[in-house]
């Protein structure tokens, strides 16, 4: 009987623990059912012992393991509980070694200490921290989006884990192209700082000597020249001569490079009224070639007063050079308002742009040469048939792009010229 | 005719020749001396106005040592017993900069030097209506 009572006992005892491990298997059924769980791990004296499962949400498992990015469950301590086969690629293990394993295996040494003090602090909260990784032939620079898992009710820690190496090496190639256009600029600095010096040693050094040449051969001129040879006089004159442009062509290029440094200031001008005062300085040429010049109305507009000017003497001396030997120059200046910033653009009263058109009935150019036209230095004509530097239309252009305009040139040779400009009439 | 006083600071040696060529040729004008900076034109007016003999005309070259033209024009309008008398600027090259400067510190006149005989003749004679000007003004 006392055994009897005695084996009951313990058939008693022994169907409450099942009946516990029932409920546990249950709880365990409906952990996995719910996806709260990827694997088991069964602590043993020694070791973990993990356990991973193949849920039934499997669409959500077959994205995991198709992603990209590194997909891993670690327990609050780091071992890790689940990994799919990208992380596992990523740091050159087999996935079946990965699992149980500590994390903090796969991250290189001076990354360590970081992510074992995120993890310590572990609260809950969603974090995101960069680590390197030993990857399988190189390192690895990661980013960790961490997140709370619950698991049988212990906390644990879902990672994503993406790698940056692309972004990484993208971010430096930016910052060498960076440092690069940093490096350029600062070659332009130079560049332009040599070019106002040159400016300065142009206006002041060059132009010295120059005027010494000047003076002595005028000098020698007074001196003797009722006693000199015809020759020698021709002589005299070509010193002159040279010198003379050798003046036109440092005032030029001062004016070109002076365009190229200052900031532009800019007022309400009158076009009219500076055309106007143009045309009366080129009263003794007009007069000497029997040139006219008739001109409509000119708008108001935003310029700087000086290049404005600059532009329509440069313009006008070049029609009045560029003549005909057989015609009387004849130069024609009309201006409309336009709604935009085209040689195309429609006339408009309340445009806010001005169109310009300067017409001359001069040698005109052959239009394949319109492209070396407006460049420094450059010549269509030889020197000894006109005079010039080569320098004017360059600066007419630049005075244009100051005032954010466009210019153009159109030629038929032997019958003229048109040079159109397009100028805002605000300036920002 | 009334003979202006000139004093001149100079310090290139050709060009001070040829200051003093065309002024000889003038009944106009009477060249008191040149000097080579302006430092050396303080010391030679202080000597002079011990012997009450100032210039009526005060020319300075832009581009000296020690004290250049805008500098002395300065130190020269500071002091009581020289602002009245007329101190014209030339130099190779005259900036808008500098004209406005020099116009700002008390000059009468800002010229650039000429490139021949007729542009020296000329110089001369728009340098020596700063006295006439003055002479009416007074």
């Amino acid at each position: 009987m006392e055994s009897l009572k005695k084996i009951n006992g313990e058939l008693l005892r022994k169907i409450e623990d099942l009946q516990d491990q029932l409920a546990e298997a249950n709880d365990t059924i409906e952990a996995i059912r719910s996806g709260q769980v990827d694997a088991f791990v069964v602590t043993a004296d020694h070791s973990n012992e993990v356990y991973t499962l193949r849920s039934a949400d499997k669409t959500y498992r077959v994205f995991i393991e198709k992603m990209t990015e590194g997909a891993v469950t670690i327990s609050t301590q780091g071992i890790v509980l689940y990994s799919n086969y990208q992380f596992a690629t990523m740091v050159g293990a087999n996935l079946s070694k990965v699992i149980g394993t500590s994390f903090s295996d796969y991250i290189l040494h001076e990354s360590v200490e970081i992510f074992n003090q995120r993890l310590k602090d572990f609260d809950g909260e969603d974090g995101k921290i960069e680590l390197m990784l030993k990857g399988s032939n190189r390192n690895i620079p990661v980013l960790l989006s961490f997140g709370k898992l619950e698991w049988d009710d212990e906390l644990s820690l879902s990672m994503i884990i993406t790698d940056l190496t692309v972004q990484k090496n993208a971010q430096h190639e930016l910052e060498k192209h960076n440092d690069q256009l940093e490096e350029i600029n600062k070659a332009l600095e130079d560049s332009n700082h040599d070019l106002q010096q040159f400016a300065s040693v142009a206006s002041h050094d060059l132009q010295e000597p120059l005027r010494k040449i000047q003076m002595f051969s005028n000098l020698l001129w007074e001196k003797l020249s009722h006693s000199l040879e015809p020759e020698d006089r021709s002589f005299l004159r070509k010193i002159e001569r040279s010198a003379k442009r050798m003046k036109t062509l440092i005032v030029d290029v001062l004016n070109y490079s002076k365009l190229s440094s200052n900031s532009n200031q800019f007022t309400k001008i009158n076009l009219n009224n500076l055309l106007k005062e143009c045309v009366e300085d080129f009263e003794i040429i007009i007069a000497e070639k029997n040139a006219t010049i008739d001109f409509g109305e000119l708008p108001e507009l935003e310029a700087n007063a000086g290049q404005m000017r600059q532009l329509f003497q440069n313009l006008i001396s070049n029609s009045l050079k560029f003549a005909l030997p057989e015609k009387s120059p004849r130069i024609e200046i009309n201006a409309h308002i336009v709604d935009r910033k085209s040689f195309n653009a429609n006339p408009h009263q309340n445009g806010r742009y001005c169109h310009m058109i300067f017409r001359d009935n001069g040698i005109g150019f052959d239009q394949k040469y319109v492209d070396s036209i407006f460049g420094l230095f450059q010549r269509l004509h030889s020197k000894d048939c006109y005079e010039g530097t080569g320098i004017g239309l360059a600066i007419t252009k630049k005075i244009v792009e100051k005032h954010c305009g466009l210019i153009r040139a159109v030629g038929v040779e032997g019958q003229g010229a048109i040079f159109s400009i397009i100028l805002p009439l605000n300036q920002k | 005719m009334q003979v202006s006083k000139v004093l001149l600071a100079e310090d290139d040696f050709d060009d001070r020749m040829f200051f003093e060529t065309f002024v000889t040729g003038r009944t106009d004008m009477l060249l008191l001396g040149a000097v080579g900076n302006g430092a050396e034109l303080i010391e030679t007016l202080h000597l002079r106005n011990t012997v009450h003999e100032l210039p009526d005309i005060i020319i300075l070259d832009q581009n000296m040592p020690r004290l250049n033209g805008l500098e002395t024009l300065r130190l020269l309008k500071s002091k009581e017993e020289y602002t009245h008398i007329p101190v014209i600027i030339y130099s190779t090259y005259i900036s808008d900069n500098l004209v406005e400067s020099c116009l700002h510190s008390g000059a009468s006149l800002v010229l650039s030097k000429p490139d021949g005989i007729d542009g020296y003749k000329a110089m001369l004679d728009k340098m020596i209506t700063v006295v006439s000007i003055k002479d009416q003004s007074s």
